[in-house]
């Protein structure tokens, strides 16, 4: 027997959504890429002109033009897992089982649990790969104009872009968004719970991000740098422990009610 | 005891009860127990939520039974799944596509056995435009595409819950010759739930009458029809040891519908009820006891 192209289906269902992904993680790719290799100089160049002029100088705060759009391209891809969760709970999920369209996929031959996998493998894989190619043009971007940043790894945004927790907190809005609208069965409500939930646990994160690893005891507010990876290994572990719980929970509430 | 390759959809003791357990549980269906032969055209019918939907849903795999069973083409519901189709009341479609591409979905889902061609004749007899999408279309063209899905599957067993609830005339005459050809060219086992009973009458060889959530009449129609009998005589006269489905007296005039044991009394000018006067009797007398045509005692009527 041929298997059902069941991921062609799906593609086909969120394509809208896979564009506008795809659209956005290039575009912060390309802004990075940008930022580093043009707007750099010019900023450098400014800088460099101010430090060696005797009276007033006009581009005294040029180095802002981009240290600031450095600041939110890692802020708004970082925080993008609060749309992911939005998405995952109401359109990818919710608003199949409140319409009734899940039901028609399993009514075409695909078993409800072939549908859940493929549901949530396709998004996984798309943000597994936009997020790390991310995360690898950002590290190069962040550390190529120190000189003109004021911020440190310690940041709450620069921490998650320069590791594998970005990705990991979009695959943990992806889990809980399925398991919200799974349980909830409803879009608008399981984006609302999803959202809130993930919300909830990013500030808790934040919060206690410094006792992830234990630190030396000479100096007791700040990690050394050498601290990042393992914080964000860890990081990374909850989540991805919290995804797959997730996961299977939701998995284990569709089969409980489908046969 | 019976030949189960040559049923369709078996259920014992079916029960599923939603709500939870200790909080005002609701039992949609309990109790139900029936036999439905292969290659029949089997009408469901009873009160607005007497547990039809929820009979189909279970048949259909898309609900789990809380209690009993049901099997479906000599298996569980699950492992039918590619050899049932299944439309349910809502005919839900994905509003972002197009009539082109539900049908290719459907391609995609059944690759074995897809009748493309059936598909796009039944969307091309209503005149629609298969570029046009789903959210576009009215509820009646929705329910064509809807059918059209469900029969190019070409199914061996096809669920329908009120699939002609929101069609004009016409094309409610015209998709249930769709539906009927293909039961008798494919030997299709349909089994469709309404409340419009002149709607089923003619076109189904079996009935399932459902009430409270049991099943409440099961069997060949002609055999049902046959084992009941509609009386009329002097007020006053004795029924036992008939089954008194329903009886009503005007001034002295009895009129009453029975389930037949034994010979009638010919003073009461027996006769045989139409489907719908028997349905009506049925469902207007919520209380009568529940009673079963199963085919074995079919055949030894």
């Amino acid at each position: 027997m041929t298997a059902a192209r069941l991921p062609r289906v799906v593609l086909r269902l969120h394509r809208t959504a896979l564009i506008v992904w795809t659209l956005f993680v290039l575009g912060a790719v390309a802004f990075l890429v940008w930022l580093n290799e043009v707007e750099a100089d010019r900023v450098q160049a400014q800088t460099t002109l101010c430090r060696h002029a005797s009276t007033y100088c006009a581009n005294v705060f040029a180095s802002l033009d981009y240290s600031s759009p450095m600041g939110w391209i890692s802020s708004v891809v970082y925080y993008s897992f609060w749309g992911v969760a939005a998405w995952a709970g109401a359109a990818l999920i919710g608003r199949e089982l409140e319409s009734g369209t899940a039901q028609l996929a399993w009514t075409q031959g695909v078993s409800p649990t072939r549908w859940l996998a493929t549901k949530l493998a396709l998004p996984a894989l798309a943000l597994t790969v936009g997020g790390t190619l991310f995360v690898f043009v950002f590290r190069w971007g962040w550390s190529a104009h120190r000189d003109l940043m004021g911020d440190d790894w310690t940041f709450n945004d620069v921490f998650a872009a320069r590791g594998p927790a970005l990705v990991a907190w979009s695959l943990c809005a992806l889990a809980v968004g399925t398991l919200t609208a799974l349980l909830l069965r409803r879009s608008l409500p399981a984006l609302a719970v999803s959202v809130s939930v993930m919300v909830v646990l990013n500030r808790y994160m934040e919060k206690h991000r410094t006792d992830l690893w234990p630190n030396t005891p000479t100096d007791r507010s700040r990690h050394p740098a050498s601290h990042f990876w393992p914080m964000n290994l860890i990081e990374t572990g909850i989540l991805l422990t919290i995804a797959a719980l997730s996961t299977t929970a939701a998995f284990w509430s569709l089969r409980r009610r489908t046969a | 005891m019976t030949d189960t390759a040559g049923l369709a959809m078996e259920a014992a003791d079916l029960g599923r009860r939603f709500g939870r357990a200790r909080l005002s549980p609701a039992w949609a269906l309990r109790g139900c127990a029936f036999q439905l032969p292969a290659g029949r055209v089997c009408a469901v019918v009873g009160h607005n939520g007497a547990g039809k939907s929820t009979l189909l849903a279970l048949a259909a795999g898309l609900l789990v039974p809380t209690e009993g069973t049901i099997r479906v083409l000599g298996t569980d519901p699950a492992s039918a799944r590619a050899r049932v189709g299944f439309v349910s009341q809502e005919k839900p479609l994905y509003p972002q596509l197009t009539i082109a591409e539900t049908l290719r979905m459907g391609a995609d889902l059944n690759p074995d056995h897809w009748d493309a061609a059936t598909g796009e004749r039944i969307v091309a007899d209503g005149d629609l435009d298969p570029k046009s999408r789903i959210r576009a279309l009215s509820g009646g063209q929705r329910t064509r595409v809807a059918l059209a899905l469900a029969l190019a599957k070409r199914p061996d067993l096809l669920l329908l819950d009120e699939p002609m609830a929101d069609l004009d005339p016409l094309a409610r005459h015209e998709l249930m010759g769709v539906l009927m050809s293909q039961a008798a060219q494919h030997g299709t086992t349909i089994v469709m739930s309404s409340h419009v009973v002149a709607e089923l009458e003619g076109s189904c060889d079996h009935l399932l009458l459902i009430g409270a959530g049991r099943v409440r009449l099961s069997g060949e129609i002609d055999d049902v029809l046959t084992a009941h009998a509609r009386l009329s005589g002097p007020a006053g006269t004795p029924l036992a040891p008939h089954t008194v489905i329903e009886s009503r007296t005007t001034g002295r005039q009895l009129t009453a519908l029975v389930r037949k044991s034994g010979p009638l009394p010919t003073d009461l000018h027996p006769a045989t009820p139409s489907l719908e006067e028997l349905v009506l009797g049925y469902l207007r007398n919520p209380g009568t006891s529940v009673t079963t045509t199963s085919p074995s005692e079919k055949a030894a009527a």
